[in-house]
């Protein structure tokens, strides 16, 4: 097992083929291929069945300042092609975090990227000050987008205001990679991504889940104690797809690609519609291995259509004399 | 995950199956309690579904899993209709299983509904592990006559037997927690255990009857979307001795929880 890296560059990871480095702001990955936050636990959840030191990177689940314990049940519900979920950001707290799961991941040679969610601007601020200083975080994504929550989350994500005020006050407390998180429930979500790089983001990663509704109709109550909940899995895929794509036009800072992903085809289109990394989220519930094979996927049809760099194929799709 | 095949699947009562999986042998034993996530390669359900393990047997080349399930929504409704040969994948065996004291002479199991299967593979265990002197009490219910499955093979396996039925067609006309009282007060705590599992509403009951200072493990079931402790859709309200309400995963945590620590006001 190889020893952890400076925090600051991150893992510098010898993947099996040099082609699949990525870099978003001062982050360097081994691969373009990680765990989407909330799906992949603290990454502990999953050692045992997939080795962390091949991934490109892991997202954990999102941390407050307090511990929360989330919603009621039920919290999740299988719809078409996807699923519903109202877990209520339930996390042990961001102290409780380093103290207790970090250590285990600092064991591994991969990017740990904190997830922060916070119900107030100060929260959102203190987390990240906390995770800073805590050795063994890479990167800081900022959850600006949770639909399950009544304060924070998406409301913070819906007004370019406020994700630029979010994200202003992120960047002042940290000198990690920083990462603004998007909600694909909003009109113009390059609006928001402008806003998030203006107030000096690193990165963009959308979309977090699409707002849905499920309903027993013999009982005429929802499928969820919370009525609503977040959308995941192929069934969301086309809109991620097409908000990436817009979003990878409309700024200059890195976009990683989340929604619906779960073959290496799927990230594939991601890439070439302008995603510079990819993050692997409802799949990894159907497949524990889903984000190595779609690694070595990507691997091979790198190989495939002799393409050195992964960097090459970024944004790469052809629009014209189809 | 491993790939399967289905031996088997057949239907015992109306909506109910007796699922028979060829699996590699490098499958693991499962300990009574434990359950597996399944799948077929389908593009739908989307999600694995958790099934408490009912048999497990090792044979030359492969192992056998075998689960019992009724048709309950979408996803049961498609595995009913798979055929023999099919091919599925199996996460597991997954979670903590029922703990068994060295010291207990009297195994009380208490199983109702599909609540039978992983109560018969405990069953097994403990007739194996300590053999028949010891002796084990089933009290089994079930809504009507109809609706029981695997009473052979717990008979097979011996015991003494406290049936009820919501109709009366079978046992006595109550809830199976309805005889508890009467036969706790014959048990010496110190040597008896109660394992069980059944519908919310049973386990409700029981909680609310429950004999004083006797240990009670219960199986407990919820919608879960990975089985490993990540997704947290599982997650259900439990006590600690402080009194403190922590949430804990049906899948990693449980299923098997002692009884008096889940919080059942705040599910």
């Amino acid at each position: 097992m190889e020893k952890r890296q400076d925090k600051k560059t991150g893992p510098s990871g010898n993947g099996s083929a040099g082609g699949m480095k990525v870099v978003i702001g001062s982050l360097a990955l081994k691969n373009p291929v990680m765990t989407a936050s909330g799906t992949f636990g603290y990454g502990e959840e999953y050692a045992s069945r997939v080795d962390l030191n091949r991934l490109g990177a892991i997202v954990v689940k999102g941390l407050s300042l307090q511990p929360r314990l989330g919603n009621p049940a039920p919290r999740i519900m299988e719809t078409p092609a996807g699923m519903l979920n109202a877990i209520g950001l339930q996390n042990i707290g961001v102290r409780n975090f380093i103290a207790g799961k970090l250590p285990f991941l600092r064991d591994f040679d991969v990017a740990v990227i904190a997830n922060v969610y916070g119900e107030t601007v100060e929260e959102y601020l203190r987390v990240s000050e906390l995770l800073t200083a805590a050795p063994g975080v890479h990167a800081l994504e900022i959850n600006v987008s949770c639909p399950n929550v009544k304060r924070g989350g998406v409301a913070f994500g819906t007004d370019p205001d406020m994700v630029a005020e979010v994200t202003a006050g992120v960047r002042r407390v940290t000198d990690l990679p920083l990462i603004i998180k998007l909600s694909p429930n909003v009109t113009d979500i390059t609006v928001m991504a402008r806003a998030a790089e203006a107030a000096g983001a690193d990165g963009i990663s959308l979309i977090n889940t699409l707002i849905g509704m499920s309903v027993d109709v013999e009982r005429r109550v929802p499928h969820l104690y919370n009525i609503t909940g977040g959308l995941s899995g192929p069934a969301i895929k086309p809109v991620a797809l097409r908000m990436v794509w817009q979003t990878a036009r409309a700024v200059r800072i890195p976009v990683i690609g989340i929604g619906g992903i779960a073959t290496a085809a799927d990230a594939l289109e991601f890439i070439i519609a302008g995603a510079v990394a990819v993050q692997v989220g409802t799949a990894n519930f159907i497949n524990p291995q889903a984000a190595l094979e779609i690694i070595a996927g990507i691997e091979a049809y790198l190989e495939r259509h002799g393409i050195g760099r992964i960097g090459e194929l970024v944004g790469s799709l052809r629009t014209q004399n189809l | 995950m491993n790939s399967g095949n289905v031996i088997y699947n057949r239907r015992l009562k109306a909506g109910d199956y007796h699922l028979a999986l060829r699996l590699p042998t490098g499958f693991a034993d499962p300990l009574p309690g434990q359950f597996v996530m399944l799948r077929t390669t389908a593009p739908a359900p989307l999600l694995s579904r958790p099934f408490s393990v009912y048999r497990f047997t090792r044979h030359r080349g492969h192992v056998v899993l075998e689960l019992l399930y009724r048709v309950v929504g979408g996803g049961t409704k498609l595995f009913s209709q798979m055929p023999s040969g099919t091919e599925v994948k199996v996460l597991g065996p997954l979670g903590r299983g029922f703990r068994i004291g060295r010291a207990v002479r009297n195994h009380v199991l208490i199983a109702g509904g599909m609540g039978i299967a992983p109560i018969s593979f405990l069953a097994e265990f403990l007739q194996q592990t300590m053999g028949r002197e010891k002796g084990m009490t089933f009290c089994l219910g079930a809504k009507s006559s109809d609706d029981f499955v695997g009473l052979e093979r717990l008979e097979e396996i011996g015991g003494h037997f406290h049936i009820a039925t919501d109709d009366g067609t079978l046992g006595t006309c109550g809830l199976v927690t309805d005889m508890l009282p009467g036969l706790a007060a014959g048990w010496n705590p110190r040597v008896t255990s109660l394992y069980v599992c059944g519908p919310p509403g049973m386990l409700r009951s029981l909680a609310a009857c429950l004999p004083a200072g006797i240990p009670c493990q219960v199986s407990m079931e919820a919608r879960m979307a990975c089985g490993l402790g990540a997704c947290l859709g599982c997650a259900i309200s439990t006590v600690t001795r402080r009194n403190k309400i922590v949430k804990k995963t049906v899948c990693r945590d449980g299923p098997v929880f002692d009884l008096r620590e889940i919080c059942w006001e705040a599910l």
